[in-house]
């Protein structure tokens, strides 16, 4: 919870783990299933159906209602479902729609019985650019058990957490990179909070900028290395004139040398102009500039 | 008359306008306390143009639209819906539907729910019609 | 060989200004002629143009306006200002060859007025071509302009040899002290102090503005033809008897930053090696040297590269030895691109045909060789340029 902000790589970790945690049980309903919860619901809803009560059942789409927190009263803390969400939040996903909820139906609940949820955690996908921004789709499962331990019914919830655009859509950085096949796999990595560096697949050679065939060995299989993220500054330029299109001036570009052996020039940030110097030690930090695009960054290694 | 649960058939419209009373009603029903779903002021300051259906809602009523149909025997055994755009205040959700396929009374209904910016909900349900059909209701 | 086999005959130029009025090609076709004119040739004589890649002017367009036939060689010279000295080895090879007889050299823009090399664009990065990819790797960052690429190296140059602001505001100096008594140079009458260079505003660190040329509108023109037929014309042949281009292993548009050292121009230094190995000279034997000077660090890095010191050793050799008119070696009499104009270092190239035929606003003493560069962090050319 004390990090600030992680990676996609990282809230895929946490998703994983908390996948990992399996099925995990929440507080039992504070009310059995009961007429007149049933009765109020079925008015609200304008559903005539007299079978329900004349049967002594509830209506199936009632199955979430009946573990629902009071007003004031927080979602279930325990829930591996939890965690997830608030790291999105943090990763600026603050916005949250859901998009499916599929359920089945065992049985009817039964008046008299008290449901107890069960939520297990299942995936995490993204980032993906969507229509209302860049953000992860998380689902779960919750199952509802009956006294005996027999589910009654089960939901697939998946919503999708979106990086709201502050004013409309958000506007498109203009200092845009071109991408080909050659260089996508740098791009898709740092939308990933992976910084890539090519290497040889035959003779190991790493190599930035990244091209479609190896200079030493003339292989055009390629792999990457994804880099420790470590290095130091090479050189650094302070740009303060003319103005550049979606950058406030002064900011400063360094050329990075890897603690991998290659070179590569980047933004430093967080770092005071008067505080740059060649040698400094610097660690990446990935920045959205808009939905479509990260650019990796450097900032100043805590001693 | 007998309703038709062969393949293509239609199930009749179910268009509800969505009062404010409605859609307070239904979340407090659902003990969805929500302020989106009750509060205008609060909803309009997130970003949305007033308060809207909750999920639970959503399903209660595509629920409420298949058994309107089928009659009181009809057992409802899955819903996956698909949700869209919000459902506003001051809408009109309108659900239509049909017979994507009937075996052995396991009748598959295809449901869309439909608002002025889209649809809603789109998705289907499945449920059990004992063999003696049912009768029109009323 | 091509040493002795061509020679520049004929230069032309317009006046150098920051609004021309005209269109650029008008001003080719001015230059053109005004160097037709100082050869002593006429359009007929013409059968080979080659330009800038960047230049806006075709050649079939230049030789409609001025009256030019036929062609039997035409050719491009890539890399901005790197391209040059480029261009009159391309002449020079087809005159030595035989494609051609005349060939005429020819820069024009309204580069103040038009568009700007300075000004950002963001859509350098825009298309998957090999030198978009390539400022894919630069541009995101906001390091989009030509003298912050070249600041990079400028940083870099500073921390290895303990170089200074100052030692490039030295440059900057004598380059306006010369422009300041030659009438053709936009800053003529207008010297400055190390001071004002010191005091001048961030452009991108380390460079001040007063590192940074000046951007202008003008054209200037050269005509190639053999040394033979060049001698039987009006002026002293200025013969070419070294011409070279040249690119380095790594190289880059002017973002070189991934090579073993980023101190160096090793495009230069190839450069260097063909001239004085094509010349038969070394730097002791070159009275005057045009240095392409769009920012001052590169000037030095070129007198290391050119063999005229050793490496790092550059600040010394101007601050002790002296690069003006009565230096060591005098650096663009003319006043460079820092004080004539900016014409994409070929109205250096004039100046040294006129060092050569004694004909030069702040004329040097017993001038048979000269030097001449072009482009720097970029691929580049170069040129010796002899008499007789
Ligand atoms: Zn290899």
């Amino acid at each position: 919870m004390t990090d600030p902000e992680m990676t996609a790589e990282e809230l895929h970790e946490l998703a994983r783990g908390q996948a990992d945690l399996g099925e995990v049980r929440g507080a039992p309903a504070p009310d059995p299933v009961n007429a007149p919860m049933i009765r109020h619901w079925q008015q609200a809803m304008g559903d005539t159906n007299p079978v329900y009560l004349a049967t002594g059942v509830a209506p199936p789409a009632m199955a979430q209602v009946w573990t629902m927190p009071g007003p004031g009263e927080r979602p279930d803390d325990g829930s591996p479902v939890t965690d997830v969400l608030a790291a999105l939040d943090r990763h600026g996903c603050t916005g949250v729609v859901a998009t499916n909820c599929e359920q089945t139906y065992h049985r009817y609940a039964r008046l008299g019985e008290r449901l107890t949820p069960a939520t297990r955690f299942t995936d995490l996908a993204g980032p993906k650019r969507t229509a209302l921004g860049v953000g992860f789709f998380a689902t779960w499962t919750v199952t509802w058990y009956a006294e005996d331990g027999a589910p009654v019914a089960e939901m697939l919830f998946r919503v999708l957490k979106f990086r709201p655009s502050e004013t409309g859509p958000t506007t498109p950085y203009p200092l845009r990179p071109a991408v080909n096949q050659d260089t996508r796999f740098f791009w898709d990595g740092v939308e990933q909070g992976e910084l890539r560096i090519q290497a040889c697949a035959d003779c190991g050679a790493l190599r930035h900028p990244p091209g479609p065939m190896c200079p030493v060995c003339r292989s055009v299989a390629r792999t990457h290395t994804v880099a420790t993220g470590r290095g130091v500054l090479y050189s650094y330029v302070v740009h303060h004139h003319p103005p550049v299109p979606g950058r406030e001036t002064p900011f400063a570009v360094g050329v990075v040398e890897l603690q991998e052996g290659v070179r590569i020039v980047g933004n430093v940030v967080d770092c005071p102009i008067d505080k740059l110097e060649v040698g400094m030690p610097l660690r990446v930090t990935f920045r959205r500039m808009d939905d479509r695009l990260v650019l990796p960054m450097w900032t100043p290694e805590e001693a | 008359m007998p309703v038709r649960i062969e393949a293509d058939a239609e199930l009749p419209e179910l268009a509800l306008d969505l009062t404010p009373t409605l859609v307070v009603s239904t979340a407090l029903a659902t003990r969805d306390f929500t302020p989106v779903h009750h509060d205008p002021a609060l909803a309009r300051a997130q970003g949305s143009a007033d308060i809207f259906l909750n999920i639970l809602t959503t399903m209660g009523l595509v629920e409420r639209f298949v058994t309107d149909w089928a009659g009181p025997r009809a057992v409802i055994e899955r819903i996956d819906v698909r949700l869209g755009v919000p459902a506003y205040a001051g809408d009109r959700l309108s659900f239509s539907g049909a017979v994507a396929s009937s075996e052995d009374g396991r009748v598959t209904v295809r449901v869309r729910g439909r608002v002025s910016l889209g649809d809603h909900a789109t998705g289907t349900v499945t449920l059990r019609v004992p063999d003696d059909l049912p009768e029109e209701d009323g | 060989m091509l040493s002795g086999r061509a020679a520049i005959a004929g230069v032309g130029a317009t006046e150098f200004s920051k609004q021309s009025g005209r269109t650029e090609l008008r001003l080719a076709a001015e230059a053109v002629w005004a160097a037709l004119d100082d050869a002593g040739l006429s359009p007929a004589d013409v059968d080979g143009m080659v330009t800038y890649s960047q230049d806006a002017n075709q050649e079939i367009a230049v030789a409609r306006e001025t009256g030019v036939g036929e062609l039997t060689f035409f050719s491009r010279v890539e890399y901005g200002g790197g391209a040059a000295c480029g261009t009159v080895a391309h002449a020079a090879m087809a005159v030595a060859t035989g494609l051609a007889r005349t060939v005429v050299c020819y820069r024009a823009f309204n580069e103040r007025s038009g568009r700007r090399f300075g000004r950002p664009d963001a859509g350098l990065g825009g298309e998957p071509t090999s030198q978009g990819l390539e400022m894919s790797w630069h541009v995101p960052f906001g390091l989009v302009t030509p003298a912050a690429w070249v600041a990079m190296f400028a940083r870099r140059y500073m921390h290895a040899f303990g170089a200074t602001s100052e030692d490039f505001g030295r440059v900057a100096v004598t380059m306006r002290r010369h422009a300041a008594t030659n009438p053709a140079a936009w800053f003529h009458g207008r010297p400055i102090t190390l001071e004002e260079h010191q005091t001048s505003r961030w452009i991108a660190e380390p460079l001040h503005l007063l590192d940074c040329c000046q951007e202008s509108d003008g054209a200037v023109a050269l005509v190639v033809t053999s040394a033979e037929r060049a001698r039987d014309l009006r002026h002293p042949p200025a013969v070419v008897a070294a011409a070279a281009q040249g690119s380095g292993a790594g190289q880059m548009m002017m973002t070189s930053y991934y090579r073993d050292d980023m101190t160096g121009l090793p495009e230069m230094s190839v450069v260097a090696r063909r001239l004085w190995e094509m010349s038969g000279l070394s730097p002791a034997d070159v009275q005057a040297a045009i240095l392409y000077d769009h920012f001052t660090p590169f000037v030095l890095t070129q007198l290391e590269e050119l063999g005229f010191c050793g490496r790092g050793e550059a600040p010394g050799f101007v601050r002790d030895e002296g690069i003006g008119l009565d230096g060591r070696l005098p650096v663009n009499p003319h006043g460079g691109q820092l004080g004539e104009a900016y014409i994409h270092g070929m109205n250096g190239i004039a100046e040294a045909v006129r060092q050569l035929r004694g004909s030069a606003a702040n004329q040097l003493a017993g001038v048979t060789n000269v030097l001449v560069t072009a482009g720097t962090g970029v691929p580049t050319s170069g040129l010796v340029l002899s008499t007789g």
